[in-house]
């Protein structure tokens, strides 16, 4: 059970506390309620382009890492779909820096331009040694317009084409940060070895004084449900084939959530998975398998991939993937199966919320979707799941006409 | 719009690092036990080590290969069965086989210890290496390998390690297709008996541990007989290759990785301490030279970092980066002028300080929490070294001095002994 308490300040900013005696170090998080989902088609890689800048020096501060790391601080900051995530941890002595620093760059940023030009190159590297220099780094920035056709999740946070964020200028960058960045769009947790008294007035300190702002309005164009299977087939020189299949799911916000991510633990968690178990045990069809759901507000996908082995037909690879998923409706040995991974999950979650770090990132997305209760209650949410729902989700969801198939095929002869 | 003074940071001094000594004894045959008592969760951490690395391996791919069998099948239990109950018990595992040691940990909830112990003890004394699974592990370790093989990145460390280490010795060998034909069961089963043995074996234990664990690892553990079998060491020396400068043309790639650096002092030598402290400032933290330099001024890279590390036997420090192709050449004149520049011009006061205090909130992070603790006491454990090797390092972060650095650079940078492996293409 993780204790918290909640607070917001007038201008619109949310707060929550979780307080642990046990460790050194103080960690905040803050969440910006903005990522790729929110940009323009044509300008698409600017949200997460924006974390970089983040770190470039703000109104008051010429420089974000060189103070945190002047009082034995660290941070990070990921973007996805939806959000834009910054995190810090420091010894429990100094959390004053890591409010003064990032109440900052929420006040304002430096804007130079050379940060810009520089950090657009920095992103560009990214784009390279994520994408292009690594053996299927490409096959997401196909899958997703393969599978959303209107909404904004059919580009990946990296950006649709890379002249988008060769493109961006400094006056979209401002108008960028003023409508995204602000108190009322923001989440900030704290959590770690800190007194509520003293959490709340070093908030109030140093991010009240900070005016709310006119934040953009979020209309985002609805990904009418899909009529009919979708397939793509590309080829490159790499080791071997390899097949996605992807299927659309709900909100993040309902409960066939859990059972869907409880499917893709029957199919793939861990070494007795059914995938991995029967495809690349038993059969020896594939070298590698993996199945997962994306943690998307929108309605998101699950995602099956895996490399063949040498010389396996890739419509037998698929057929066999097939075949494993239809077998979920069955119900014979399906009991201590569900069991097992309902197990698993709790024991991942008491193991993630062993870290402040998770624990603070953990409470401002659950505040983001409504009840950062959700850090006590999944577990249950999880377990609650019976094995009717996980037939009922198999025959809703698993069906070929909500389905996109991205064959991946080796051009090597000894393939 | 108030009063605020937002330009000064509000900075405070870093109290002392107090770092728990563990509770150590020997299980009734001997082998040493360790426990850390610490974290708020009903939760452990068990790590079972043994020498069996890849120093102690006589052909390629063995150690790791032996360590990746424990848990394919046992006398008891096959390999679906072990992976199933371990599911089953909310149980995560990392098999792992270093450069000297080898092993498992085992993460769980604290109240299946005992069922823990006894999955534990099948995994590492009585597994039986079945030939269709052994036939199919190195059939999916090749794909992997293959995958791998296109990655600039990997073709760059292995080639680093055989130009620092030598094309002979197993910290320097590079794996190669053929070898992945070679594994066969009486191969494993003979090198599982001579280095997964009780002599050659240590348990960390962290976390909130359970009251009757001792009881419980004498029980599943205490009475498995010591071998006392004489094991030699390799005889393959370790020597770097002549040739200090190796290029990899891979066609096709649109960003080439660098590594530069060599063997060094490890752990166990006293200026170890202060080479770390040299070792951030140029590259071992997001504001160190290297950082600001090629990515924060240049826009070369995503990344790149320097890393000092400890092997049993020797040491080694590494430049690692990808960057665009058209600035490789740049970026290797960057670093050694960067070397250079630790060489001849005094840190300043103020770098010194962001240094001193990055490193000291890292030692804090190193002992926080069961898991850190238990990393912590291993990596000092493992060269014969306790809790006062760190002792040593935070007196060095606080004490040391620009001309200290100098000196550090001037010793252990020779820019005419380091490696530049280069993987990309032309």
């Amino acid at each position: 059970m993780i204790n918290y308490s909640r607070f917001s300040l007038d201008n619109g900013l949310r707060v929550l506390l979780h307080e642990d005696k046990s460790t050194p170090l103080v960690a905040l998080n803050i969440l910006y309620d903005v990522g790729s989902r929110d940009e323009d088609p044509g300008m698409t890689g600017l949200a997460h382009l924006f974390e970089h800048l983040m770190y470039g020096g703000s109104v008051n501060i010429p420089e974000y890492d060189m103070p945190l790391q002047m009082v034995g601080g660290e941070n990070n900051a990921f973007t996805n779909n939806d959000i834009t995530n910054y995190y810090l941890t420091v010894p429990l002595e100094n959390i004053e820096t890591g409010f003064w620093l990032e109440s900052d760059r929420m006040l304002g940023l430096d804007f130079s331009q050379k940060n810009l030009d520089t950090q657009k190159n920095v992103v560009i590297e990214e784009f390279n040694q994520r994408y292009l220099n690594q053996p299927y780094g490409d096959a997401i920035l196909k899958l997703r317009p393969l599978a959303y056709k209107v909404h904004p999740y059919r580009w990946p946070t990296i950006g649709m084409d890379i002249a988008h964020i060769e493109n961006t200028d400094l006056e979209q960058v401002k108008k960028f940060f003023f409508s995204h960045y602000a108190p009322n769009n923001a989440i900030l947790s704290i959590t770690g070895n800190i007194t509520y008294d003293l959490a709340f007035n070093l908030t109030r300190k140093w991010f009240g004084p900070i005016e709310k702002r006119k934040v953009q309005f979020r209309s985002l164009p609805v990904e009418p449900a899909q009529k009919e299977e979708k397939t793509l087939t590309i080829e490159k020189d790499v080791p071997s084939t390899a097949l996605y299949k992807v299927w659309h799911t709900g909100l993040r916000n309902s409960m066939d959530f859990y059972t869907l991510d409880l499917i893709t633990d029957l199919l793939a968690g861990g070494e007795s998975g059914r995938l991995y178990t029967k495809l690349v045990r038993e059969k020896k069809l594939f070298s590698e398998i993996n199945a997962y759901i994306t943690s998307d507000i929108d309605p998101g996908l699950i995602i099956v991939q895996g490399k063949l082995m040498k010389n396996i037909d890739i419509r037998h690879a698929e057929e066999a993937v097939n075949e494993v998923i239809k077998g979920l409706q069955n119900r014979n040995g399906i009991k201590d199966e569900m069991e097992k991974v309902k197990n698993k999950f709790e024991s991942s979650t008491v193991f993630s919320n062993t870290s402040i770090l998770n624990k603070a990132v953990n409470l401002s997305f659950y505040e983001l979707l409504g009840n950062p209760d959700l850090i006590n209650q999944e577990v249950d949410a999880y377990r609650n799941v019976t094995q009717e729902m996980v037939i009922e989700a198999t025959m809703s969801y698993f069906v070929p006409s909500n389905c996109s198939t991205l064959y991946y095929k080796s051009t090597r002869k000894d393939k | 719009m108030n009063s605020l003074q937002r330009v000064q940071p509000p900075v405070f001094p870093i109290e002392n690092i107090v770092i728990p000594d563990p509770i150590s004894f020997r299980l009734s045959n001997g082998v040493p036990v360790y426990f850390i008592e610490a974290g708020t969760e009903e939760i452990m951490r068990l790590e079972f080590t043994f020498r069996a690395g890849q120093a102690k391996e006589y052909l390629p791919l063995l150690a790791s290969t032996t360590n990746m069998m424990l848990s394919e099948g046992s006398q008891n239990y096959s390999s679906e069965d072990l992976n199933s109950l371990l599911d089953y018990y909310g149980v995560f595992y990392n098999l792992s086989a270093e450069k000297d040691q080898a092993g498992i940990v085992l993460f769980f909830l604290s109240n299946h210890i005992e069922k823990i112990l006894d999955l534990s003890r099948e995994i590492l004394f009585r597994p039986v290496f079945p030939e269709t699974e052994l036939n199919s592990l190195m059939k999916k370790r090749l794909q992997w390998y293959m995958v791998n093989r296109e990655k600039v990145q990997n073709l760059a460390i292995d080639q680093f390690f055989e130009a620092v280490f030598g094309k002979h010795h197993p910290y320097g060998y590079q794996v190669g297709e053929q070898d992945f034909e070679r594994m066969n069961p009486a191969l494993l089963l003979d090198f599982h008996s001579k280095y997964y043995t009780p002599d050659n074996m240590a348990v960390i234990i962290s976390g909130k541990i359970h009251e009757k664990t001792t009881e419980l690892l004498n029980y599943y553990f205490g009475d498995i007989p010591l071998k006392k079998i004489y094991t030699e060491d390799s005889v393959n020396i370790l020597k770097g290759e002549k040739r200090k400068k190796v290029h990899i043309n891979k066609p096709g790639t649109v960003q080439s990785a660098i590594r530069i650096g060599s063997s060094t002092i490890n752990k166990r030598h006293p200026d170890y301490p202060g080479l770390k402290i040299l070792d951030s400032v140029l590259g071992g933290y997001f504001g160190s030279r290297l950082m600001k330099n090629i990515r924060e001024e240049k826009g070369y890279t995503y990344g790149i970092s320097s890393s000092v590390s400890s092997l049993d036997l020797t040491g080694y420090k590494v430049i690692s980066t990808e960057v665009g192709k058209k600035n490789c050449q740049k970026t290797i004149d960057e670093i050694y002028s960067e070397i250079r520049l630790l060489q001849s011009v005094l840190v300043k006061k103020e770098e010194m300080a962001v240094v001193r205090n990055y490193m000291s909130g890292e030692m804090v992070r190193m002992f926080d929490g069961p898991f850190a603790l238990a990393e912590s006491f291993k990596s000092a454990w493992e060269f014969g070294l306790d809790n006062s090797y760190y002792y040593r390092l935070a007196e060095k972060i606080k004490t040391i001095d620009a001309d200290e650095i100098i000196e550090l650079a001037r010793t252990y940078y020779n820019i005419d002994e380091l490696y530049e492996v280069t993987v990309g293409s032309k």
